[in-house]
């Protein structure tokens, strides 16, 4: 008997009881375009941080084209050049100490000290170049390691510090320069490397610009590439929790001083080559003019932002407009006045644009688009019997949030769980809870594969699959990037159901690549086609999008005959159905004008499908779709909790023959305990039903239905 | 930002301070009342309520009610005079002044044209001031008010001798009314939810709820609200597209509106934040239906209330009033009789 009705099954699974070329072709789009979408994407990439140093040096650079001319004839270009390493590298040497989480007003002393003891070495010690370079930079980094010690070490404050060092330092150099300035003019040792450092024009840039150069990239590098940097990151952007993290806080600390007073060594080494000698103003008023770079370039001051290029883009805007306005032949105190200004200028709008960039997201992100709902068919809404009213509830209160249910061929029950499990309830009374795995997200759709191992969607994740041991197994969590997309969509957002092929291919859906599993509600107010169809094949490793530009794809089913794929399409209440054959043709539209939003999708015993309904459509909601405005402006004005939104209190389950007719609906009470259903399967003889927002799983028994009929069974011949 | 200040209407008030929220309506004893709707207290002490078609007498809480009257349509008005006279207003507009002992008086008579009489008030043994809302028997009140372009109430004298006389139109569906302590009528008005004079100036507005009878107690008022102010209804009635298409495509019982009656149903849209999750309603989930009443002082200022919030059942009261120094309501949702004991305004 069992074998018998086991060969009829397999006659009918050999063809679909209609002709695909019958159904009606939908056409996804190409590509979503909105100019909003542009905006909020462009809003929310990392780099737009730094929009405001790019704009202002584009706009000083602008501003100095038009006003002076000759201002960027090579000559006062190389000019230029000539001395950019001085403040420069200091700006560069701060960036390390503020990235840290400090503050350094000793840089200005620290250059003259260190341009001193290159002069110093060099005149009159009379030592090699080499020992004239270690000398500067050790008396910079010297300068380092006290403030480091001072302040990173024992702790004394950065600010006082530093303040201390500067002072200290100017009256160290001002008594050490004064005694020696007279030997050191007076000498007449030169050396031709220690000239070509100061004056020599390698490739056309001065020595003094190459080695800024090489610094910011090698400084780029640490912050991008090197765990020394990321550790001076992490303790910059949280002190405490980087502590936590088992990085040794005060001892990075104090190497970032040191390191930065080394890149202040190097530009004083620079000065003194360049300049051949010191005066008393060496350096005076250089930590302001580092820290104003700093600031343009930051945006404030921001500990734990290695932001070399938006810095070294803030040291140009301040550099170029002080020379600027010094050619232009005004007087140093309006110089210093119109700086003053420009700078307060630049900062204001930088602190708006910082605050209001997420409201501006948040403003543009959601973007409604208008939207037909297919008119309902008729006579499949709740009321009347209540068919799942007296279902058997399984596991009450002992799951949160099966999203779907699975039965493998011993007949025990599988689900995910809200706080990232996958649950077994062991047959045959699934009374008996117990933790298959931990997987962490939010299990979604489950899958048996030919080996008997489960394969979950899990939201935020990925797909998963776990062994019969509770091993996991990050499957894939990457697609390949569409091209006409500002939004970098190649991670899975969403993963939500699946299904096998026969040959093992995984085909499950990303349901929106723009909203997280917390807030994907706002997909269904934006009613746009964000979700995609992804196919993943164990054998090669690979993940392909079969389909983009889905309206919040769900539920995923193979057909009865295992070549055609069946896809839940949420908010236009349709199932669409794909040929595995000839996945490029795209999808035609299997089933319209559901009563509810379908969710999962699942095989019948009987040669149809279950399809779930996690809510119900109504006149105004679907009156709603048509109107984006009245949808954007509410998400506005009105709090998330009063947002106008499809009914998710009443569920059902739809029973579709083969050929994508509804032939039964069923509901519970109004108040009934399963409400949202958004799976169903069907399993000798009963249906088991799970549901995203309920904590427990009803069963209900099928009259006539055929006992022996398993998912296992019918998906791999498994008994 | 600075464009804000031209909306000068004060926001609303919020369930917080001395509307927080709290379940003496949940809590409250109770007396079935099939379709019940107004209260008002006979002058030998003595509770008339009508349920139906029916006005029934409650001598004492827990005893079984009396009948007092019966009528062809269902009541939707009761008032009551010192000298014993009570008046019922009922469905379709129709009006009857009955004695002591429930049998109809004479010569009252509304003016022509009422589409209702949702409340009455003695002014003295020989005239009474109805209030119409402007809806007839068939009519969804609660779907359309929210969603009207013109304000259909009216409010008229009625006189033993003299012929009846219309003394405000145009009002934005009142429900109620009330004599202030200058003796100045004041009227509730629905969806609007304020309360306004005779000449229609608002008294006090920005309730948090849309506002059923108004009576007057020893320490100020008691204000019923048949469900809390909802932000999504207020918003939508500034989109007038949307809604003149709802008017246009889809029947008023699917429409966005508040209602009386918290029952689940797949036929209206919800809240974004009233999703069942584990099977229930939290209690702070936004609704369209509440049970609320506030004490209100002499200036119409909040002092207490008492809810039945978005999880509970009675919901939509439609009446409240100090009888024997409690304060007893009607929930029409749960189709009960509430006794609240002492309201907090009282001690």
């Amino acid at each position: 008997m069992v074998r018998s009705l086991g060969n009829r099954m397999k006659a009918s699974r050999l063809t679909l009881p209609f002709a695909l070329q019958d159904l009606p072709r939908l056409r996804p789009p190409r590509f979503v375009l909105s100019s909003r979408r542009v905006l909020a994407d462009l809003l929310s990439k990392g780099w737009v941080e730094s929009a405001t140093p790019i704009v202002a040096c584009a706009l000083v650079v602008a501003g100095v084209l038009t006003t002076q001319h000759g201002f960027f004839a090579p000559a006062n270009l190389a000019n230029l050049a000539q001395y950019a390493s001085d403040g420069g590298l200091v700006v560069l040497g701060l960036l390390l100490v503020v990235a840290v989480g400090g503050i350094d007003l000793s840089v200005g002393s620290n250059f003259a000290m260190s341009a001193f003891a290159a002069l110093y070495g060099f005149h009159i010690l009379n030592l090699p170049l080499g020992a004239v370079l270690a000398m500067s930079l050790a008396a910079g980094a010297l300068v380092g390691l006290v403030n480091g010690l001072l302040a990173g070490w024992i702790g004394c404050g950065a600010l006082l510090t530093t303040l201390g060092a500067m002072i200290t330092l100017r009256g160290l150099y001002t008594l050490a320069s004064q005694a020696r300035l007279v030997a050191i003019s007076t000498s007449t040792r030169s050396d031709d490397l220690w000239d070509w450092i100061g004056g020599g024009q390698p490739l056309g840039l001065p020595v003094g610009f190459w080695v800024l150069l090489i610094v910011a990239a090698m400084v780029l590098t640490m912050f991008r590439q090197m765990r020394f940097g990321w550790h001076v990151l992490a303790i910059g952007g949280n002190r405490k929790a980087a502590r936590h993290g088992g990085i040794p806080v005060k001892g990075t600390i104090v190497a970032a001083y040191v390191l930065g007073g080394l890149i202040v060594g190097v530009s004083g080494f620079l000065y003194a080559a360049r300049q051949n000698s010191v005066g008393s103003d060496t350096g005076i008023g250089m930590e302001f003019f580092a820290l104003t770079a700093l600031v343009v370039g930051l945006g404030g001051f921001v500990p734990g932002r290695g932001a070399v290029v938006p810095v070294m883009l803030g040291f140009a805007t301040i550099y170029i407009l002080n020379n600027a306005l010094i050619n232009a032949g005004l007087r140093g105190d309006f110089v210093q006045f119109a700086m003053g200004a420009i700078l307060a200028a630049i900062l204001a709008v930088d602190v708006k644009f910082r605050k209001n960039r997420h409201r501006l997201i948040a403003s543009t992100y959601l973007d409604p688009v208008a939207f037909t709902v297919d008119e309902a068919v008729a006579g499949f809404t709740p009321g009347g019997d209540a068919k799942l009213k007296g279902a058997e509830l399984l596991a009450t209160g002992e799951v949160d949030g099966p999203e779907d249910v699975l039965l493998d061929e011993e007949g025990h029950l599988y689900c995910g769980t809200r706080d990232g499990y996958l649950v077994r309830l062991a047959a045959p009374d699934h009374k008996q809870r117990s933790v298959v795995a931990k997987i962490g997200g939010r299990p979604l759709g489950l899958a048996l594969d030919a080996e008997g191992r489960i394969v979950v969607c899990v939201a935020g994740m990925g797909l998963v699959r776990v062994a019969k041991s509770g091993e996991v197994e990050l499957l894939t969590d990457q697609t390949s990037r569409s091209w006409l997309s500002v939004h970098d969509d190649t991670t899975i957002r969403m993963a939500d159901d699946l299904d096998i092929a026969p040959d093992g291919i995984i085909y499950f859906t990303d349901a929106t690549k723009r909203y997280d599993i917390e807030s994907w509600g706002l997909d269904l107010l934006e009613g746009r086609p964000n979700g995609r169809l992804l196919s993943y094949d164990p054998a090669t490793r690979k993940t392909r999008t079969v389909c983009d530009h889905l309206v919040f794809p769900n539920g995923v089913c193979l057909t009865h005959d295992g070549g055609h794929l069946l896809v839940a399409s949420t908010w236009t209440t349709s199932l669409l159905i794909f040929d595995l054959k000839n996945l490029r043709a795209g999808p035609r539209v299997f089933c319209r004008g559901l009563p509810g939003y379908p969710d999962n999708v699942n095989r019948a015993s009987d040669g149809g499908y279950w399809v779930a309904l996690a809510g119900m459509r109504n006149p105004v909601m679907d009156l709603a779709m048509r109107h984006p405005g009245v949808r954007r402006r509410m998400t506005r004005a009105v709090a998330p909790a009063n947002w106008l939104f499809g009914n998710l209190n009443i569920g059902g389950v739809l029973k579709l023959d083969a050929s994508g007719r509804i032939v039964e609906a069923y509901w519970d009470e109004p108040d009934g305990p399963l409400y949202m259903i958004t799976s169903m399967r069907e399993h000798a003889g009963s249906l088991y039903l799970g549901g995203v927002t309920n904590n427990k799983i009803g069963r209900l028994r099928l009259p006539g239905a055929n006992a022996d009929w398993t998912g296992p069974a019918s998906y791999w011949g498994r008994r | 930002m600075f464009f804000r200040a031209r909306n000068s209407a004060p926001p609303p008030m919020t369930l917080e301070g001395a509307l927080g929220p709290n379940d003496r309506l949940e809590a409250a004893s109770a007396m079935r009342a099939p379709a019940p709707d107004a209260l008002s207290v006979a002058a030998d002490g003595s509770l008339l309520f009508s349920s139906g078609a029916s006005v029934l007498k409650l001598r004492a809480w827990g005893q079984p009610p009396e009948p007092f009257a019966q009528f062809p349509a269902p009541v939707t008005a009761l008032a009551g005079s010192p000298g014993g006279r009570v008046a019922v207003g009922l469905s379709g507009g129709a009006l009857s002044v009955l004695d002591p002992a429930g049998r109809p008086l004479s010569g009252w008579r509304p003016p022509a044209g009422l589409k209702s009489i949702v409340d009455a008030m003695f002014l003295s043994e020989d005239e009474l001031v109805v209030v119409d809302h402007g809806y007839a028997a068939g009519e969804p009140m609660l779907a359309l008010a929210a969603w009207d372009e013109e304000g259909r109430g009216r409010i008229a004298k009625v006189s033993r001798e003299e012929a009846p006389r219309l003394i405000a139109e145009g009002l934005w569906c009142p429900m109620g009314v009330a004599r202030d302590a200058g003796g100045e009528l004041l009227f509730t008005e629905f969806e609007r939810a304020r309360i306004v004079e005779i000449g229609g100036r608002a008294r006090r507005s920005g309730y948090p709820g849309y506002l059923g009878r108004l009576r007057r107690t020893g320490s100020g008022y008691l204000l019923t609200c048949l469900s809390r102010r909802d932000s999504l209804i207020e918003f939508l009635k500034t989109e007038r597209a949307f809604v003149a298409d709802m008017k246009a495509r889809v029947a008023p019982s699917h429409w966005i509106a508040p209602r009386l009656d918290p029952a689940f149903r797949h036929d209206v849209p919800i809240e974004a934040g009233a999703t069942r999750l584990f099977g229930e309603i939290k209690p702070w989930a936004p609704s369209f239906s509440y049970g609320l009443v506030i004490e209100l002082d002499h200036n119409l200022a909040p002092i207490g209330s008492a809810q039945s919030r978005a999880h509970g059942r009675r919901h939509g009261v439609s009446d409240a009033t100090i009888w024997n120094e409690d304060m007893v309501a009607v929930s029409k949702a749960s189709e009960e009789l509430l006794r609240l004991g002492r309201g907090e305004g009282e001690t």
